[in-house]
């Protein structure tokens, strides 16, 4: 069974208890408004800032298309900007989606194991996916330092592009601390602990 | 060891990762930079990863997909649905099974404006379904028609899986969505003629045609005048040269639309026939195609008072977790497609498939008989994405009468997408049907899949009308460029 496992069982939008063999995925919606522990709040004002900067380029992109289809005078080089914001508004997401353990896992062979040992065993796996994302941070900060040493801009607009590389390299370093964080929480969870 | 073998051994570890538990981008994503490690070195592991993460989400292409993503999921919120659903059950709600052919008319429609099919069917569960229960329609048929039409959030495009194919192929994702748009109107006319034979000939299953009152306001007669007038406009231009007749048939069709649509759904049909219609005529890449697509649905949103700040922190926040989930997974693909690259396995198994001189079709059969078999386990992104480094060379390296090899990917890519549609929707595991028994607490599962099995029976004979016949997916894409 395919499962979205998510850091408590919420109730959903019409207050009914969710389905015992499957969670709901989240573009299902309705459980995103339901009060949160503290690092889904903080990974999800994270995740907003991503957002609200892709929302940012989306307009950018639509003011060049206009430009472009009324005047002829598209803005130059609109696609470097959201290349370099969108790579920062997907680490922005990563946190978050992780704080809500909405990674996709296969749950069809290990159900009947028991509620103890599932939950050690996500919470190997999230530690394993923090070393993970430690090991990419850690090529990332090589991967900024040699973009400052040598000044790499970008084609058209000549857009100095470390921050960005920097701004997602912090981002990453943001992921392997939340998934220490959800290991710990799934690890260390009681039976009918809701969250 | 060969590259072969260590190939085949990564392949069992990933699976074995999988069995216990571990999230399926994760486990592509080790095995992988393991595997690249040992075929080359870690020093080189260490060169490639200083910024294939960061380049690989750092691309104008991709970008597409957070986009769409937010486009949809601010749709989903905006009411748009509902006033969909309510124009289709005006014009469809006197037959005998009216109001489940409007769930599919209504979903044909959303998904153009939406690329997911779980979102597509969440909100039609919302939008439709107590409209259905309440005129007695069965339960089970009323929630395998509104889980068969979510599966139209991907097969009408926009579709994220069409982009993900589209980037791990390296193929046109304009070329792509042209080629969805037959066999996606296809799905929905058969959608219709099943519930029409359905109905038939069990009539207990929906009211008697006319039991449904609808609603019929009367259409005002100004958007009428202004629409003629608009098209005058547009006529006279083209008869003195002043307007290209591609930019005219944009203008006419959006005055057609403007005269004919009732006010309630204009925004959303206008929206989608923009995008749609912009990505197609080369108006815009499908980038800024996504994102004017994003901002037309919160300006409108806004002005229509249905988006408040609420709503849009909720939609980013779900665009947030949806692309996160995505992305995870196709930078694991992505190494692991380098790993996989590196043992030269993709290019060995096309020359074996190549010289042992099978009959193409009979490959392409096995190859979507699996996909349906493995899709009944499996995530259906994560498959595509894991399958297609193998597979792809292999159909690249076939001869399919006559078709050059760039249209037998972009047909390969619509009859993956039918074959993913079919498994979000098949039993034992459909996605579709799972969400749709979330919000339908009083309908059994089981009633679910009885009431899709119809469906199935219609999705296998437009795959195989879509095998037969490559025109189906290709004469649009010849047409337009």
């Amino acid at each position: 069974m395919l499962k979205r496992p998510t850091s408590g069982t919420p109730p959903d939008a019409w207050g009914n208890a969710p389905m015992s063999d499957v969670e709901l995925p989240v573009e299902a919606g309705g459980s995103t408004t339901r009060s949160e522990p503290w690092l889904e709040r903080v990974t999800g004002w994270i995740a907003i800032f991503g957002g609200l900067l892709a929302l940012a380029v989306a307009l950018l992109a639509t003011t060049s298309v206009l430009m472009r289809w009324l005047f002829n005078a598209p803005i130059d080089g609109d696609f470097e900007f959201v290349k370099m914001a969108t790579a920062v508004a997907v680490f922005a997401y990563l946190p978050y989606t992780q704080a809500r353990r909405g990674n996709i896992m296969v749950d069809t062979f290990t159900g009947w194991l028991p509620e103890r040992l599932r939950n050690l065993l996500d919470g190997f796996w999230d530690l394993a996916y923090a070393a993970l994302m430690g090991y990419v941070a850690y090529c990332l900060i090589h991967g900024s330092l040699d973009a400052i040493k040598s000044g790499e801009t970008t084609m058209q607009r000549q857009l100095v592009i470390w921050p960005s590389i920097a701004l997602s390299t912090a981002l990453c370093i943001v992921l392997a601390l939340t998934s220490i964080l959800t290991a710990v929480r799934i690890a260390t969870r009681r039976r009918g602990d809701a969250s | 060891m060969s590259g072969l073998s260590v190939a085949l051994l990564g392949f069992a570890i990933m699976l074995a990762l999988m069995v216990l538990r571990a999230p399926i981008g994760f486990a592509m994503f080790l095995v992988g930079a393991v595997g690249y490690a040992y075929l080359s070195s870690p020093v080189a592991l260490f060169g490639y990863m200083k910024t294939n993460a960061y380049h690989q989400f750092a691309n104008y292409t991709l970008s597409v997909i957070p986009l769409f993503i937010l486009m949809g999921a601010l749709a989903e919120r905006a009411g748009i649905a509902k006033a969909l659903f309510k124009a289709a059950e005006r014009a469809l709600g006197g037959f005998r099974g009216g109001l489940a052919m409007a769930v599919i008319g209504a979903c044909t429609a959303f998904g153009a404006i939406c690329g997911s099919s779980v979102a597509t069917t969440a909100t039609f569960g919302r939008a439709a379904l107590p409209e259905l229960l309440k005129y007695k329609y069965d339960g089970g048929f009323a929630t395998g028609t509104i889980a068969v039409g979510g599966t139209l959030g991907i097969l009408i495009p926009p579709s994220v899986i069409l982009v993900v194919y589209a980037i791990t192929t390296e193929q046109n994702i304009a070329k792509l969505f042209q080629a969805a748009l037959i066999p996606g109107l296809l799905a929905a006319l058969f959608y219709c003629i099943t519930i029409a034979i359905v109905v038939r000939r069990n009539p207990s299953l929906a009211p008697d045609a006319g039991a449904v009152v609808v609603d019929a306001a009367p259409q005002p007669w100004w958007p009428k005048v202004i629409g003629g007038l608009a098209l005058a406009a547009v006529a006279t231009q083209v008869v003195r040269g002043q307007l290209a007749w591609d930019n005219a048939a944009v203008f006419a069709l959006l005055a057609l639309l403007f005269m004919f649509v009732s006010a309630d759904i204009m925004p959303a049909i206008m929206i989608a026939v923009v995008v749609v219609g912009g990505i197609y005529g080369g108006v815009f890449t499908p980038t800024e195609g996504a994102a004017v697509g994003a901002i037309a649905m919160l300006v409108v949103g806004i002005a229509q008072r249905s988006l408040g700040w609420s709503d849009i922190v909720a939609a980013i926040k779900q665009t947030a977790e949806t692309s996160g989930m995505i992305f995870i997974i196709l930078l694991g693909a992505e190494v692991f497609g380098a790993f996989l690259a590196l043992s030269r396995l993709p290019s060995t198994a096309a020359d074996w498939i190549g010289a042992a001189g099978y009959s193409p079709y009979i490959v392409l059969i096995a190859m979507l008989s699996f996909y349906i078999l493995l899709g009944a386990v499996m995530d259906e992104l994560a498959m595509i994405l894991l399958t297609l480094p193998v597979f792809f060379p292999v159909i690249q390296a076939l001869e399919f009468g006559g078709l050059t090899p760039d249209e037998v990917a972009i047909w390969f890519g619509i009859l993956v997408l039918i074959v993913v549609g079919i498994g979000l929707t098949a039993p034992p595991i459909g996605m579709n049907v799972f969400v749709i028994s979330s919000v339908a607490k009083g309908v059994p599962i089981t009633a679910t899949y009885r009431g899709v099995l119809p469906f199935l029976v219609a999705d296998v004979i437009r795959l195989g009308l879509c095998v037969a016949f490559p025109a189906l997916s290709l004469w649009l894409v010849r047409a337009l460029n």
